[in-house]
């Protein structure tokens, strides 16, 4: 069974209060979001949970969630460690930078480290087109990338 | 020259209301707005010539006019879904200067009384999403938000609101499907947001880049923002330079400045010695460019008169090492990988353009899949459901048009492999 | 739309051709009514424009581009060409994407001869694939549910079914996953799609991704003779197509009637016809056990009644039969029993109700266009399913609001404006404070101490109906306890005198011909079209002099009778009172005493094993006639498979002669031209006039009588309800049915005070007894009535919960130990 802490119900109350009283579906995204902080990624049970409170049926959570790009519906690490290959990126070697990365981390992209530390992910434009090679690692961005910086950066993981 | 939406955009501190009032002038143009009629400020804003940032380049001031008579609530949704390859203006504005965008966020509901906006960030913007909230919170506590606003008798509440990861959501319709809770697929037009938008009630949906610019015009006049730019394309634009350039950045710069100043001049030119080969000036959704355009005006006639557009205003540079079809490729998966795959010719022809354009790349393609593309393309443009579709279309064609040269090079050579087939 | 003025309607041109539709008309849909087919996939009339496979693209005048003929409401003056050569370019290109990822698979595939994209491929599509490359992989054939098969590689997410499922049945329970080209249609953790109305999803997807589990590989489409014929299971009466190959029922498909059924049937009426086919039917007729020819088996009945009829008087015999007749069997036994024997101890249930409304009889569709729709002990869910689509369509789609009266929860509180429950058996009550309410006077002091229902929610319950225009009340006769469907008629007499309200209503009594059965006489002090005894001269008239007038015994009293030994002889047609009736348990010790009992029926029943003489029943499939759905809609059942026994009407007309009756009808259509002349109401019903789409006979005004309460059961104990259940395990859908999986345990509802004070808990299995008998059942806790009282829903004949009602009570109690 999946239970919203203490603490998310207290946010869960502000999302609500954001939208009409009879629009509450509309924080179907923000109650997804909570739940995937929660427990890392989204289980049915949390898609049952923010159904019953949205008063819609665990399909239409489902068929929501899965459209969006940022929600994991599988077990990921620790960091998700998302690299920007969008055009922009691209031309500044991207795809270098992200075989690097693969090798450091011994996994290749979609994959999770054995120690549950890091997931790799490719990521379409993150809108930092102008810093590129760009790396999103859980939601903080990190531009200009080099092989150092990467290091640099992963090394900063806890 | 006048910068109006990077004015001291470095300043330290900017993102606290009190160094936003103190350089900017922050929040004077609420007097000026309160002391007009709502739509006096429509028609300022009319005059003064604005068009939409976001990519439609529709002007701003008649989009606002079109909202349903009388009927309310009215809602206001701002685009910060910031996603379209090479564009990072917005992230800019959110990231150093939030209270810009509420005070135009505020300006833009006074003048079209509308008493709820909710700022559509894309879910990747989590950093600003505090960036944000604490501007909120503090214009709150000033009163430039909430119940009668500085005694206007006005009334409006913003809200944060974040995408999760969609680039279809910036499209208008799609967003406001997001926002109220379902998968982000676009809907029917008409009727427009201004019509039937977010809950079914009139809605302005405008760029971050568009609502920004709004206190500028009150505060100085529709005339001093309609002196900057073109005859019709006016005021300055904020140009996203990336790709192989020496100094890529945001360049915020007047409507009609040659397209080779802002590489050159603004970019420091084209990095390590190479000369330029190609450039996009709008986005991936816009018509790629040969060189030979590169002292087009940056404005929305010249670029249309050149063949392609202005888009979302990022300027992606590529230079004579740069094969086009590589980038093509790139630009086309993105697009399967967006589609929402709501329409058939979407859905279906972006996926067979990415494989033929892979078979092509990996050197194992045929000469006519050049027509075939063509073909593909002419039968997805203007038939798909949104304008995602043909955004998906542009590139493939202008690069056919303008670089057959790349495509022959890879269709002349080595004809063994393996085919890919899937993805 | 049936007062369609000038201004209501637009001109526009399309090919050439000009065309006037009502206004917000789909330019394919007046494409349609001059016969011009503009292609569609994702376009269907009861799901609304959406505009996804862009198949329909035409071209219109002044328009840039091509639009979306599925998306564009038609407008004065609009041109529009669907014959150019850039809309067959496009109409080329779309089928082209369409067809990318799609097998072609026709010759293997089930759809194959009834696809439209098979049909558009040929009409409109390219001449070939420039495709190479494999097709994107997806599962091929997976079941659904236990009776549905998906084929994700056909799909070609044209959404309709998806649509469906959020549209019409409300429910999403069928969902499109994930985006782009790796988007599938999929239920929540791909648990099975097992709704209530999830075979329609089969009828509308436009490709062969959704078929029929059961039906799959068993014929091709078109070796199946379809017979257009009605659903026999509950009183909407839908209607359907019934394809049989080598005179076998080999599927069920819908047969649009926006009168009736409005496109849909549910998934009884889809899965639910495998008794035609079931070893548990009555083959032929048997005596005393023994088989025995048609012939001689009704000789016998005929020469038995007439014995007992010389030897003990006529009201030594009686009828009972059931709205599960047609109209003709019905007409015919009634006469049989009236004319040819000499008794009106004739009746088809076990509840109080008198033919005849007050107020006017409205149809289904009255449903929709009432302002206000007030539904009084009535589950249409797991009664009249189609209803249920119904009201959910009308109060989501078309903004009538609607009240619940109900003393049991039901999904449809959730789409009432005004949901009020009233404790089991206070009825009478609740609709007497309403009927005061109604004429502006203050309920009684103890309203709400009795019926759970406070006094001001009772008179904001008969504002709104004084404050409505058209107000359309739907109540079930059959859970209405004691006499208090009098009560009710007394309230719709009220509102039917209200100055600016209209008021209509629907008695929606769940069996398949509730209503013809009332209107053929089936009752012991009603002749058909509803002449009471006391009318003599009018029945003489129709009837001649020897038409008995003294009232007859009702199906309760009759099993009474039967017991003292008062009634010597019973027919039972097409009824199973050993499981059915109240104190079911002592039926069977009855009906052993008899001198004669005859049983006809479809199946064999417990009932059956008791009878001296068995005939055999066509039913639904087999027969023919007409039945009378709850909205009064009299419609042509016909037959889509042969039966080795005669038809019912013949063999009733074989007893009829045998007893001497002269004339016999030639065919059961000679009968349905009788009850044409005979049966009030029934005046312009022919086979011609109804063949289509049915239709309505005259409603007739209701007996007045005065409201008697009927005592209350001894003892103490939670009052009783039982429930019925779509799905219910008996003798139409037995252990092999395809839909077995639906079946449900026993289960007791109960309020959460009662169950604390009971000591039980959620999932519990309790014993409930009451009137010398016990269920099995598992606890839930569901609040589902209020306190005081249970429900339980009647799952299956095995189950045996009517026993636990006290026949010819208003109220029965039950104790619960566990
Ligand atoms: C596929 C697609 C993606 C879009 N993405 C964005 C976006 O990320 N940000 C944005 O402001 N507008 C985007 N737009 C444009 C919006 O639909 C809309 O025109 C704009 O937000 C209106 O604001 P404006 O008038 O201020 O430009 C997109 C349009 C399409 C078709
Ligand atoms: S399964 Fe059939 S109805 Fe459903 S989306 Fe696919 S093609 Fe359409
Ligand atoms: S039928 Fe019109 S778009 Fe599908």
């Amino acid at each position: 069974m999946f239970i919203f802490t203490e603490a998310s119900e207290a946010r869960i109350k502000k999302i609500l209060a954001k939208y009409p009283e009879d629009r509450k579906l509309s924080a179907i995204l923000p109650l997804l979001t909570l739940a995937q902080e929660q427990e890392g990624y989204i289980t049915p049970e949390a898609m049952i949970e923010v159904g019953k409170r949205l008063d819609v049926s665990p399909a239409y959570v489902e068929s929501v969630c899965s459209f969006y790009t940022m929600y994991y519906t599988k077990p990921v690490g620790k960091y998700i460690v998302k690299f920007c290959i969008n055009i922009s990126c691209h031309l500044n070697g991207c795809d270098n930078l992200l075989e690097y990365t693969e090798k450091k981390l011994g996994i290749k992209e979609g994959e999770t480290t054995p120690d549950k530390k890091f997931t790799l992910l490719k990521e379409e434009c993150l809108a930092a087109c102008c810093e590129a090679p760009v790396m999103q690692v859980n939601n903080k961005y990190h531009v200009n990338l080099t092989p150092d910086k990467v290091d640099q950066v992963l090394a900063s993981c806890p | 020259m006048t910068l109006i939406l990077f004015k001291d955009i470095d300043t330290p501190g900017l993102t606290s209301i009190d160094v936003y009032e103190k350089t900017l002038e922050g929040y004077q143009a609420l007097k000026k707005a309160f002391a007009m009629k709502p739509d006096e400020v429509i028609e300022m804003v009319k005059a003064s010539g604005l068009r939409g940032r976001g990519g439609a380049g529709f002007p701003t001031g008649l989009k606002w006019s079109f909202l349903a008579k009388d009927v309310f609530p009215r809602y206001l949704a701002c685009n910060a879904d910031e996603s379209e390859p090479g564009t990072c203006k917005d992230r800019e504005l959110l990231m150093k200067n939030p209270h810009l965008l509420i005070e135009g966020m505020i300006l833009c509901s006074y003048a079209c009384r509308i008493e709820t906006g909710y700022n559509y960030m894309r879910g990747e913007f989590w950093e600003y999403e505090s960036v944000m909230e604490k501007a909120l919170e503090e214009a709150y506590e000033k009163g430039y938000l909430g119940k009668n606003i500085m005694g206007s008798g006005f009334n409006l509440e913003i809200h944060n609101h974040m995408g999760a990861g969609a680039y279809i959501c910036g499209e208008e319709s799609a967003m406001l499907s997001s926002l109220e809770g379902e998968r982000g697929e676009p809907r029917m037009k008409p009727p427009f947001p201004a019509v039937k938008g977010l809950y079914g009630q009139p809605t302005i949906v405008n760029n971050v880049e568009t609502l920004c610019v709004l206190p500028f015009i009150v505060r100085n006049g529709a005339a001093a923002y309609a002196a900057i730019g073109t005859e019709k394309s006016k005021g300055t634009k904020l140009v996203s330079v990336s790709g192989h350039v020496k100094k890529p950045g945001n360049y915020e710069v007047p409507l009609g400045t040659p397209i080779i100043d802002l590489i050159e001049k603004y970019a420091g030119g084209i990095r390590d010695g190479n000369k330029l080969k190609a450039f996009i000036p709008g986005g991936s959704s816009v018509p790629i460019l040969p060189a030979s355009k590169a002292d087009v005006p940056y404005d929305y006639e010249s670029l249309q008169a050149a063949g392609s557009m202005l888009g979302s205003g990022a300027l992606i540079v590529m230079d004579d090492t740069t094969n086009v079809v590589s980038e093509i490729l790139r630009i086309t998966s993105f697009y399967m990988h967006e589609s929402c795959g709501k329409c058939t010719p979407c859905r279906e022809g972006t996926r067979w353009m990415y494989q033929i354009l892979s078979e092509i790349q990996n050197k194992v393609g045929k000469p006519e899949q050049l027509d075939l593309l063509i073909d593909i393309c002419d039968n997805m443009e203007f038939k798909c459901f949104c304008p995602l579709g043909d955004a998906a279309v542009a590139p493939v064609v202008s690069s056919i048009e303008h670089f057959r040269e790349d495509y022959e090079e890879l269709l002349g050579s080595l004809k063994t492999g393996q085919p890919v087939g899937t993805t | 739309m049936n007062t369609a003025t000038q201004t209501d309607t637009v001109t526009l041109t399309i090919d050439g051709k000009s065309v006037t539709v009502p206004k917000g008309t789909m330019v394919v849909d007046a494409a349609e009514t001059v016969d011009i087919e503009i292609p569609v996939f994702c376009y269907h009339k009861k799901l609304g424009p959406f505009g996804c496979c862009r198949m329909c693209l035409v071209e219109v005048e002044k328009m840039p581009k091509l639009t979306t003929a599925c998306t564009l409401a038609a407008g004065e003056g609009m041109v529009v060409k669907t014959d150019t050569g850039k809309v067959e370019k496009a109409q080329q290109g779309m089928l082209e994407f369409t067809l990318l990822n799609h097998p072609l698979d026709c010759p293997v595939c089930d759809k194959g001869g009834e696809c439209p994209l098979q049909d558009h491929t040929f009409r409109f599509g390219p001449p070939d694939t420039r495709m190479e490359y494999n097709r994107y992989p997806r599962d091929k054939a997976t079941p659904l549910s236990p009776v549905i098969t998906i084929d994700r590689e056909r799909c070609i997410a044209c959404q309709r079914c998806t649509r469906y499922s959020d549209i019409i049945e409300k429910d999403q329970a069928l969902v499109m996953l994930n985006r782009g080209f790796q988007n599938r249609v999929a239920t929540f953790n791909d648990q099975p799609y097992d709704t209530r109305f999830s075979g329609n999803v089969i009828d509308i997807c436009p490709v062969g991704a959704l078929t029929n589990t059961d039906f799959r590989f068993t014929a091709r489409s078109w070796e199946l003779t379809n017979a257009s014929t009605l659903c026999g299971h509950c009183a909407c009466n839908c209607n359907m197509t019934l394809g049989a190959r080598l005179n076998e029922m080999k599927r069920i498909t819908t047969r649009p009637n926006d009168l009736v059924d409005d496109g849909w049937v549910c998934d009884k009426a889809r899965w639910g016809y495998d008794f035609t086919k079931s070893k548990n039917r009555i083959q032929q007729p048997r005596k005393q056990g023994q088989a025995v020819g048609i012939q001689e088996a009704c000789a016998e009945v005929a020469a038995s009644l007439k014995k007992i009829v010389e030897d003990h008087g006529p009201n030594s015999v009686g009828f009972i039969g059931s709205g599960y007749g047609l109209n003709e069997e019905l007409y015919l036994y009634q006469k049989l029993f009236r004319l040819n024997l000499g008794t009106n101890n004739i009746d088809h249930k076990t509840y109080t109700d008198t033919p005849g409304l007050p107020v006017a009889h409205f149809d289904l569709l009255d449903v929709e266009t009432s302002d206000l729709v007030v539904l009084i002990a009535s589950d249409p869910t797991e009664e009249l399913p189609i209803l249920d689509l119904r009201l959910k369509k009308a109060v989501t789609q078309r903004g009538v609001k609607m009240i619940v009266l109900n003393d049991q929860q039901t999904l449809m509180d959730k789409y009432a404006t005004l949901s009020l429950r009233y404790n089991i058996g206070s009825d009478r009550v609740v609709l007497a404070g309403l009927n005061a309410a109604l004429q502006g006077q203050a309920p009684e002091s103890n309203l709400e101490q009795a019926t759970g229902i406070p006094a001001d929610q009772l008179k904001a319950f008969a504002d709104k109906i004084k404050t409505a225009s058209k107000v359309c009340v739907i109540y079930n006769p059959a859970a209405l306890s004691g006499g208090s469907v009098h009560t009710l008629k007394q309230c719709l007499a009220t509102a039917g005198g209200l100055a600016d309200t209209t008021v209509g209503a629907l008695p929606a009594a769940p069996v398949t011909n509730a209503v013809g059965a009332m209107d053929m006489g089936v009752l012991p002090d009603c002749y058909p079209g509803g002449i009471a005894l006391t009318e003599s001269d009018a029945i003489k008239t129709k009837w001649g002099d020897t038409a008995p007038l003294e009232k007859g015994l009702t199906a309760l009293e009759m099993i009474e009778k039967a017991k003292s030994g008062e009634l010597k002889a019973l027919v039972v047609y097409r009824c199973n009172p050993v499981v059915d009736f109240p104190s079911g348990h002592e039926v069977g010790e009855a009906l052993k005493k008899l001198d004669l009992l005859v049983v006809h029926d479809m199946m064999e029943t417990e009932t059956a094993k008791l009878a001296h003489v068995v005939l055999p029943s066509n039913g639904p499939g087999f027969d023919e006639g007409t039945t009378t759905n709850i909205g009064g809609r009299v419609q042509l059942r016909t037959k889509g498979l042969t039966a080795d026994n005669p038809g019912d009407w013949k063999i009733i007309s074989t007893i009829a002669k045998e007893l001497g009756q002269e004339t016999a009808p030639k065919d059961v259509h000679a009968v349905t031209a009788e009850i044409a002349e005979k049966v009030n109401g029934y005046q312009g019903i022919k086979r011609s006039s109804i063949r289509k789409e049915g239709r309505n006979r005259e409603g007739f005004p209701s007996m007045n009588r005065a409201s008697v309460a009927e005592a209350n059961g001894s003892g103490d104990g939670l009052v009783l309800r039982v429930a019925s259940v779509l799905f219910s395990h008996d003798k139409i859908l037995d252990a092999e049915s395809p839909l077995a999986h639906q079946f449900q345990p026993s289960t007791v509802h109960l309020h959460e005070t009662d169950a604390d004070a009971l000591g039980v808990q959620e999932g519990d299995e309790v014993r409930v007894t009451g009137n010398g008998h016990e269920v099995k059942a598992e606890v839930r806790v569901s609040n589902r009535c209020n306190p005081g009282g249970v429900v339980l829903p009647k799952v299956s004949d095995e189950q045996g919960v009517m026993s636990l009602a006290e026949a010819g009570k208003a109220l029965s109690r039950v104790t619960i130990r566990k």
